[in-house]
């Protein structure tokens, strides 16, 4: 097994193992999950090098092979999930409640690192699609995994609906790619066919969708903050770091597919800047700080989604870097609003301030990310603020003034989360510093953001690794702190006198935005289409289902019937000719119409019985003249059986009564049952021509030999088929028991009425060999 | 001789999909019945009708097949099972309804497409994306640590 595969697969057995072993580990399961993750920081050793290939044959014939390529960019990415999660896993040790259930959460959490890694190793386009469903589903369980809360379900549902909308929008577009492109391998698929093909602008639509849905772009960003109803840790793995960019991975990925269409710049550019802009807005308006990092991290997703989005080599290079930097110190910032809650026991920012001095450690944490986030120097983001501000000055003037009103609103929001350290201490508890279980995860991430601004050739580095994969080794431009006065410098400068301005007049910009609330948002749409949903779907089962028995029936007769006759239209008729017809077969038919006829006109439920009867004994008679005489034996006694049955039975019901059907029903009915009529014959009429030889020889010929029977209807029930038979007359006994104690049920405490249990379990007659 | 049975075994069926859609239960189970009865004979309709001998060793073939007449011996004694439970049950529902009309038995699903079921989300939750007055309404309330 290679490395790759290892880095996919352990992660969830060791979920099979916390889950098995958090019993007795209780909170040190972490310390075990965060094993898991060896193999994928291990995958560190291979970036840089060559690509890396691995298969694993799963289903040839149909293409399905887990196949793992390791590029510069796919490895990269596996080792930053590799970090987050062991960070995560370690965190979470010393963050969680003592009343937490271990083997629940580790598992979930290992399974959603295994389905991520192998989202970003696989190069099987239906794996890829298969590991993108299991993160929806993982994030929605630990989502969901305060399952009591109520908006911890609705926020998973959320999450999960959405995603799944998006997983949906995958699968067709992967779909569309390998019927067009002729290989279920991204790597392999023939581009010139794809882009050639009429399936191409399709799949790209359906691809902006899944990566819209997954990282959270307008209008889809509703998910993103509801699901902060997750743990901490799991906020700053799946929602920040890790699974809310497999959307971004996907326009990274696909965009060398899809970028020479006009289409994919064309909208994924300004959907990803107005996610931006719009998600920095709404974050400057929040109050709990998990929420407003929820919605940096929807404004800082639609950055990188415009900057993969452009699909040239510079905003390639540009969004791999800022992808690295948001990753520190996004999940950094997460840690941080952790270790507050965990601390003062609460998030709200009005409830907060001061607490620079009583958790210093937090403190430097925070003012590097934050910094980092709000792109100042001599921090990550900056660098990689410059680039971004460079990328959309090249696209034009105007994307560069979005680009710098959002960055100006990160600024804001930046500083509104350092609010809560500043001034006068104020908390609902007197906190303390963290231990270190949760404050070095948190320093370890920002000492990262502090490395990748203060030494810009290992952020190139690091960025480099994905260049082969990515197509931007044509880029020529590097990481510096300097490159002279340029708009991008122009743009960072007015961004921080922007960002200033907001901070200084912080009171009157919340004034503004309170006067700006639109009355609608997606929150409110997404809540009535799923009660339209709801409701129509309870209307329609309501129609369609449940509904009186003949009603019922005529519905699904009816389908059967278009279905059925649909069939017959299509199959070629073949009328076999009538043959000879002996004289004595019109009186059998004369007597079975008689008894259809007769039963189906009768109004008197006597009289029909009688009928039913005249055509039982037709039967009979029938099975005689079709050379079967135990059959017409079987029949006889049978059919005698039933009708004393049916008078006993009559002695209980009511009298004579009609029950009339309404015209239209009578018609349908009538439809219907020639429908059904036609049905049977032309089924027997096709079913006429053999389509192989018969078995029956068989039994003639060792009847006697191994049966010791002549009678070989006989043999064939009682010896060649046997077990047949026993199950037959197990049907009998359940019956005659379900019907003993139907009877009984009538008159409960009193002895069973008339109708006798044992009458009507008396096995059917049959004659022995 | 197997298009005159094809014609009769529509006949059977047709009528016993007739009483099936009845009102009175009584008829619904003789149309069971007689859908039986028809699909009796299609199962040895198909297999061809031939003046051979009955499939008794004893007498001189050829024989007809003996496999169909097998299954339709099955077919005939489960069918008389199924007919027997049918019509208990039949009795029973009569007992606790009271009448014999399957159109009222009052059985219907069909339920009230605005009665709650808990799957609804709940709109008067307010995301983060909605402003709120207080800091203490349930999405805001801080997870206490033990």
């Amino acid at each position: 097994m290679g490395l790759m595969t290892a880095a996919v697969a352990l992660p969830f057995l060791m979920a099979a193992l916390c889950a098995a072993l958090a019993g007795r580990l209780g909170r040190a399961t972490g310390v075990l999950a965060a094993l898991a993750f060896v193999p994928a920081l291990l995958l560190a050793s291979r970036t840089g090098g060559e690509t890396l290939s691995e298969t694993t044959r799963w289903v040839p014939d149909l293409g399905l092979n887990l196949v793992f390529r390791g590029d510069g960019f796919s490895l990269m990415f596996a080792v930053l999930i590799g970090v987050i999660g062991t960070l995560a896993s370690l965190y979470s040790v010393t963050y969680l409640s003592d009343r937490e259930r271990f083997g629940r959460f580790y598992p979930y959490l290992l399974a959603f690192g295994g389905s991520m890694l192998g989202l970003v190793l696989s190069d099987n386009l239906a794996a890829l699609f298969a590991f993108w469903e299991m993160t929806s589903v993982t994030s929605f369980l630990l989502i969901g995994l305060w399952h009591t809360r109520s908006s911890a379900r609705d926020g998973a549902v959320k999450a999960f609906l959405i995603s799944a909308l998006g997983g949906v929008a995958l699968l067709a577009a992967v779909a569309m790619l390998g019927l067009a492109g002729g290989s279920a391998q991204l790597s392999q698929l023939d581009l010139d066919a794809v882009r050639a093909s009429p399936l191409f602008v399709p799949a790209l639509l359906l691809t902006v969708l899944a990566a819209a849905t997954k990282s959270a772009q307008l209008p889809f960003h509703l998910w993103l903050p509801t699901a902060m109803e997750a743990p901490t840790p799991v906020s700053a793995f799946l929602h920040s770091a890790t699974m809310v960019k497999a959307g971004v991975l996907l326009v990274a990925k696909f965009g060398l597919i899809f970028s020479v269409s006009p289409l994919w710049s064309g909208l994924l550019v300004p959907l990803g800047l107005a996610t931006m802009v719009w998600g920095a807005w709404l974050a400057l308006r929040q109050n709990d700080l998990k929420a407003l990092l929820a919605y940096s991290t929807v404004s800082q997703l639609g950055l990188l989604v415009s900057l993969y989005g452009v699909a040239d080599a510079e905003g390639r290079f540009a969004a791999t870097t800022h992808l690295l930097n948001h990753a520190a110190f996004k999940a950094a910032l997460f840690f941080v609003v952790g270790i507050i809650d965990h601390e003062t026991g609460t998030r709200d920012v009005r409830r907060l301030s001061g607490l620079r001095r009583a958790l210093p450690v937090t403190f430097v944490v925070a003012v590097l990310a934050a910094l980092s986030m709000a792109g100042l120097p001599p921090l990550g983001g900056f660098l990689s603020k410059e680039l971004f501000y460079e990328t959309m000055w090249h696209q034009g003037p105007l994307f560069l003034a979005v680009a710098v009103a959002g960055g100006a609103l990160t600024f804001a929001y930046s500083a509104r989360l350092l609010r809560v350290f500043t001034g006068e201490l104020s908390a609902p508890k007197v906190p303390h510093e963290a231990g270190a279980g949760l404050t070095v995860p948190a320093a370890l991430l920002a000492g990262a953001a502090l490395l990748m601004g203060l030494w810009p050739a290992l952020t190139e580095t690091l960025t480099r690794t994905a260049q082969e994969a990515l197509a931007f080794a044509s880029y020529g431009g590097h990481i510096r702190w300097w490159h002279g006065v340029t708009p991008a410098l122009l743009g960072t400068l007015v961004t921080w006198a922007l960002g200033a301005a907001l901070v200084w007049q912080a009171p009157a910009a919340q004034r503004l935005q309170e006067r700006l609330t639109p009355r609608w948002n997606a929150n409110l749409s997404y809540v009535l289409i799923l009660t339209l949903l709801n409701t129509l779907a309870s209307r329609v089962t309501a129609r369609t289902q449940g509904l009186a028995l003949p009603d019922q029936l005529r519905l699904s007769l009816g389908a059967s019937a278009l279905i059925g006759g649909y069939a017959v239209w299509q199959a070629p008729q073949v009328l076999p000719r009538l043959g000879t017809v002996p004289l004595e077969a019109l009186p059998v038919a004369a007597l079975l119409v008689a008894g259809a006829v007769g039963v189906a006109l009768s109004r008197n439920r006597l009289t029909a019985v009688v009928l039913t009867g005249l055509t039982g004994f037709g039967s009979a008679v029938s099975f005689l003249l079709m050379r079967a005489p135990d059959l017409a034996l079987t029949q006889l006694l049978v059919e005698t059986v039933t009708v004393i049955l049916f008078l006993l039975v009559f002695r209980f019901l009511p009298g004579v009564r009609d029950l009339p059907r309404t015209r239209g029903r009578l018609g349908l009915d009538l439809l219907l049952s020639a429908a059904a009529a036609a049905g049977a014959t032309l089924l027997v009429m096709a079913s006429l021509r053999f389509l192989a030889p018969p078995i029956s020889p068989y039994y003639l010929l060792n009847s006697y030999k191994e049966g010791g029977g002549k009678n070989v209807v006989n043999v064939i029930l009682v010896d060649f088929r046997g077990f047949d038979t026993l199950g037959e007359i197990t049907v009998v006994a359940v019956v005659a028991l379900a019907v003993g104690a139907l009877v009984r049920l009538g008159r409960p405490g009193q002895a069973p009425p008339e109708v006798d249990a044992e009458q009507l379990a008396a096995p059917a007659p049959r004659r022995k060999p | 001789m197997e298009p005159l049975f094809a014609l009769l075994i529509g006949v059977l069926v047709g009528t016993g999909v007739f009483l099936l859609l009845s009102r009175t239960i009584i008829r619904v189970v003789l149309g069971l019945a007689f859908i039986a009865y028809g699909v009796n004979l299609a199962i040895l309709t198909v297999a061809g009708l031939r003046p051979d001998a009955p499939p008794l060793l004893t007498l001189k073939g050829p024989y007809v097949d003996p496999l169909p007449q097998a299954l339709v011996l099955t077919a005939i004694v489960i069918g008389f099972a199924t007919t027997a439970l049918l019509l208990t049950v039949a009795l029973r529902a009569y007992q606790v309804a009271g009448h014999d009309d399957v159109e009222a038995f009052g059985d219907s699903l069909a339920r009230d497409p605005d009665s709650p079921d808990g799957l609804h989300a709940d709109a008067s939750h307010l995301g983060p994306d909605e402003p709120t007055e207080a800091p203490t309404s349930t999405r805001r309330a801080p997870r206490r640590p033990a």
